[in-house]
């Protein structure tokens, strides 16, 4: 068999996970390496859930949030970009390919995106293989 | 903590999750898993025997803690809260799994859909089991209303409420009421006068005790949550502030420019006028062309705007049979004259609308095809040998003839779209808009008034493009849903906000920086941050933010979350040992 990976993918209660939604309730298909948590905003998005959840084995991880300016919750899309580029910097540094973490807008209407962009991760993800951190990172995580 | 006991219930939506997932597998595998007491799949969950199934196994069996595999939990997370709390059990000792939108209906393969279930559905397991009770807070309605856009449909809800013994502030951002409907002349399918039934509303509105209207006026600055909004105003260089418990938004949608469609020369040939633009020179009872004279030939084109994607894809609603109204209207006003309905679909939807549209087509106006998706009508200025003012060329797809049709004047029943300033509006009131600007209702069947955000409603054309019977209807029904609100007098709002355990916190302040709401204090005699739970909205940003984790978002604590990533991360890691074990 094919390597499957998986794939994380952390939404964003009001826009991406009901675009998510709206992918599932339009009937598109995407791949079924994605699986979904629900955050209430791409703000609460702890860097330790990300450094969690490569220790545990997920091969990419995907982010959503509100589009710029669009956020439930006013501004957390931006404090969720932040991190992300830091975390970026770091996953680096445990052995990680950068591609394997990504963040996007996704709204609450972009069902098509986001089946595209599960698409797209998985296609990134599986050209990447296997995740593995670095073994002298491994003690420090959480 | 006790003991957790967990039950577990896979649903198969009918055939929705159970023909893409093996529900029964699923069952028995997540009834292996630590702390599962009970693992059933049953058809419908959602259904009184799928609840009650619920509540009598946590009587019997003690459960404290339920997960729930089926829809997404924007449709049914409530449902089954409400069932604990049944059962007696707190409402939020509760998990869904997602295994219908974001599992069965988008994936093709059984085995890999039934990996993907299992995995959802262990993740949300392993997080149950770090649930705590939540107590929920009820706050006070205040029963003054706050209604945005003074058209037909603002105008309806103002008074329903008003007229029920409540305060209402009434803003519009021109300088009168009536939107749209205040600028008709007759009206669909019965020819029945606007202005009939427009101005009255208008006076009633304006004379009523209760209701303060504020012209020119658009809302801002809008503060707290259902049953507690407040609005700083600057009204004559004073401010105010003004309170209110609920909010219906009927701002309604304004005309296409048809200007960016350059083949029909509006603007360029002032005989090319918008249908608003007719409207009102059927008012005035004179239907000229620009020099002064009674047209011989009234072209009427339908479409203009709606259903193409370069401009809207979408379809106007109205439009039709205003057109057809114009035909009426022409007919009466110029017996002798050619009128010509050049449309693309007839759209005759609603009570009266496809017998007028039957009657209409027996009064001598001719019917025209185009193609409006790939092929529009071209208009053009007419020779003067010609005596007419304009000529239209188009394809005509009923008789596959490529045709041209005279015209002295060209109505273009132009398409609705979004208002401006939809996007302030929204952010404003806490709202989201779908891709054309058009606000979204909380279920598009069963809950079409409400917004995700409690205590907002959108009523009439903001929603999308509708008549007249369908605005009044959706403000009456909204302002039903506040008139309940006021009368039960109490709401219930979200208990997902975030605390500080005082003994972690360092007082470094940073949540505070974050804090989109300025929910959280600094209090120097303890050192401490400290959270005001009325203003936290439950982001949890300053949940990933603390340094020391002492500050929890409730229901979406760390340990909650990182459990879920284990979960999940576990199911999948079982699923590939058996792969390999079954390849060796």
């Amino acid at each position: 068999m094919d390597f499957q990976p998986t794939i994380l993918s952390f939404l964003c209660n009001w826009c991406s996970y009901t675009g998510a939604d709206l992918a599932g309730t339009s009937r598109m298909k995407y791949a079924p390496n994605i699986k979904i948590i629900r955050v209430m905003c791409s703000g609460r998005i702890d860097p330790t859930f990300v450094l969690k959840a490569f220790k545990e084995g997920t091969d990419g991880i995907l982010i959503c949030g509100c589009h710029p300016g669009d956020c439930h919750y006013v501004e957390g899309n931006y404090k969720c970009l932040r991190r992300f580029h830091l975390l970026q910097k770091y996953i680096k540094q445990m052995g990680i390919h950068p591609d394997r973490l990504k963040l996007a807008w996704v709204s609450a209407s972009e069902g098509k995106q986001f089946a595209e962009l599960a698409d797209e991760m998985t296609e990134t993800v599986s050209k990447l293989g296997a995740a593995k951190i670095n073994e002298c990172m491994e003690v420090t995580l959480y | 903590m006790e003991e957790p006991r967990i039950g577990v219930y896979v649903c198969w939506c009918g055939t929705n999750i159970a023909k893409m997932v093996d529900v029964e597998q699923v069952a028995r595998e997540m009834g292996n898993l630590p702390n599962v007491v009970i693992s059933k799949n049953y058809k419908y969950m959602c259904s009184d025997p799928g609840q009650d199934m619920i509540i009598k196994d946590i009587k019997e069996n003690n459960l404290n803690r339920i997960v729930v595999a089926a829809c997404s939990p924007r449709i049914h997370e409530l449902t089954f809260r409400k069932a604990l709390a049944h059962a007696g059990l707190n409402p939020y000792l509760f998990e869904m799994a997602n295994i219908r939108e974001q599992n069965s209906w988008v994936h093709t393969d059984k085995a890999l859909a039934t990996d993907k279930a299992k995995a959802l559905i262990s993740a949300a397991i392993t997080r149950v089991n770090f649930h705590e009770p939540l107590e929920k807070r009820t706050v006070e309605i205040n029963p003054a209303t706050l209604v945005i856009g003074g058209g037909i449909a603002g105008l309806s809800a103002a008074l329903e409420i008003a007229d029920a013994g409540n305060k209402v502030y009434l803003f519009e951002k021109s300088d009168h009421l009536g939107g749209i409907v205040a600028d008709l002349d007759l009206t669909f399918p019965n020819l029945y006068p606007a202005q009939q039934f427009i101005e009255p509303m208008i006076a009633r509105v304006q004379n009523h005790e209760r209701i303060q209207v504020l012209l020119n006026t658009i809302p801002e600055n809008i503060s707290g949550y259902v049953g507690n909004f407040t609005m700083k105003l600057g009204m004559n260089g004073q401010s105010a502030e003004i309170q209110f418990g609920n909010i219906i938004v009927a701002t309604g949608l304004k005309p296409f420019d048809p200007a960016q469609i350059p083949e029909y020369g509006y603007k360029r040939f002032p005989d090319v006028i918008t249908s608003l633009e007719f409207e009102k020179m059927l008012k005035s009872g004179n239907i000229k062309t620009h020099s002064g004279r009674t047209p011989e030939h009234v072209a009427i084109l339908h479409c203009v705007g709606s259903r193409n994607n370069n401009y809207h894809p979408f379809c106007s609603r109205t439009c039709c049979m205003t057109a057809l109204k114009f035909a009426n209207q022409v007919r009466s006003a110029i017996p002798g004259a050619n009128i010509y309905e050049i449309y693309a679909d007839m759209r005759a939807i609603g009570k009266g609308a496809e017998e007028f549209y039957a009657q209409s087509s027996r009064k001598d106006i001719m019917f025209l095809m185009y193609d409006q998706r790939n092929d529009l009508p071209i208009i053009r200025r007419a020779l003067k040998s010609e005596k007419c003012n304009l000529l239209i060329d188009f394809h005509e797809l009923l008789s596959g003839e490529d045709i041209e049709v005279r015209a002295d004047l060209v109505v273009l029943m132009t398409s609705m779209e979004a208002q401006e300033n939809a996007k302030e509006i929204a952010r404003t009131v806490g709202i989201s808009m779908c891709g054309n600007s058009f606000y979204i209702e909380k279920h598009p069947k069963l809950d079409p008034v409400a917004t995700t955000t409690e205590g907002v409603y959108i009523v009439g054309s903001c929603q999308s493009p509708k008549d007249i019977p369908d605005s009044v209807s959706q403000a009456k029904a909204a302002a039903a849903r506040v008139l309940a609100s006021i009368a039960v007098g109490n709401v219930e709002v979200e208990v997902i906000t975030a605390n500080v355990n005082e003994d972690l916190c360092c007082g470094c302040q940073t949540c505070i920086s974050v804090c989109p709401y300025t929910a959280i204090h600094y209090e120097s005699d303890n050192k401490v941050s400290c959270v005001n739970e009325i203003l936290c909205k439950g982001c949890g940003t300053c949940g990933s933010t603390c340094p020391t984790g002492a500050i929890k978002p409730r229901h979406f604590t760390d340990q909650q979350i990182l459990s879920q990533i284990e979960g999940m991360m576990k199911a999948v890691k079982t699923r590939l040992v058996e792969i390999e074990s079954q390849e060796v």
